[in-house]
């Protein structure tokens, strides 16, 4: 039988995955923004596998918001994404650096 | 037993897909590699008995949102080379930070399984109840205004989106409708009197 820890533990997998690849990535926004997502994912799956064990619906109405949260979330920051592109005709985070002195 | 397998199949597979987006060279191949993630996740909702959010996930995520990922990859034309040069140095660096968050969040979940004891694992489909429809009935009465914050949400990020990619060009020839409407005649056009016979 499926106890509650197994899905609490596959979702740590995939969060401890997510921020390994922050760190590996960070010279690359967009890989950073799906490690983002990642982590968002592994949150969602806890949500949801306590609202399954606990029998209640709280749980997966919170995800409802995360989602739209997230995809409101992605649109804004692959438009800021484009509009740098644009500038500075660049998405490394090394060449961020217009606001120093 | 068919449970443990499904859970076991479509685990493993999801941690490879995490796994793809961390660690392909090219930005496309990661971005499909999370696709598959989306996928596999949703199914291991539907075993979790959320049978709308796995929907939701698959046609919102897979759908709307790793299509834009594509778009914006495929539009910026990175090299992928030259971006991945700190890759070796910090890489140790990574993999430890992640295996201690891994080994705590699990230690603490098995450690203390005492604690999860009660919690059994209940079907709702002897119930006939419909996942969706006790959904939409919270989501409506209970949480009707987070439901509209989240929609105002939702239109905030199209107005930032769309405002923040619009690009107004020069040397276009279009109407200004209300530089026409605020136009003075008498600036237009000037009488002149011509005298007969003169030129």
């Amino acid at each position: 039988m499926l106890s509650l820890q197994s899905y609490l533990t596959l979702s740590a997998i995939i969060f401890s995955i997510g921020i390994t690849g922050i760190v590996i990535n960070r010279k690359n926004i967009i890989i950073v923004m799906m490690c983002t997502e990642l982590l968002l994912i592994s949150v969602n799956f806890n949500f949801i596998a306590f609202s399954h064990f606990m029998q209640d619906l709280a749980g997966q109405i919170f995800v409802f918001f995360i989602l739209t949260v997230a995809a409101a979330e992605a649109a804004i920051g692959l438009a800021i994404l484009v509009a740098l592109y644009r500038n500075k005709k660049s998405i490394s985070v090394g060449d961020l650096n217009k606001l120093r002195n | 037993m068919l449970l443990e397998i499904i859970f076991y199949t479509f685990a493993s597979i999801l941690i490879c897909a995490s796994l793809g987006v961390i660690l392909f060279k090219n930005p496309v191949y990661s971005a499909v590699s999370l696709i598959l993630a989306f996928i596999t996740t949703g199914m291991l909702w539907l075993l979790l008995e959320a049978e709308f959010l796995a929907i939701v996930l698959v046609l919102v995520y897979v759908g709307a949102v790793m299509v834009l990922f594509l778009f914006v990859i495929m539009m910026l034309n990175i090299h992928q080379e030259e971006e991945r040069s700190g890759f070796t140095k910090i890489a140790p660096i990574a993999i430890f930070l992640g295996l201690v968050i891994a080994a705590e969040l699990i230690a603490l979940y098995w450690i203390q399984s005492d604690q999860f004891s009660g919690l059994e694992s209940i079907s709702n489909s002897s119930l006939s109840v419909d996942n969706t429809l006790l959904l939409g009935t919270e989501l409506f009465t209970k949480y009707i205004l987070s439901f509209e914050i989240a929609g105002f949400i939702l239109l905030l990020a199209i107005i930032v989106s769309i405002s923040l990619t619009l690009r107004t060009r020069k040397n276009v020839k279009k109407q200004i409708a209300s530089d026409q409407i605020a136009a003075d005649p008498k600036q237009r056009v000037r009488m002149v009197d011509i005298k007969r016979g003169e030129n």
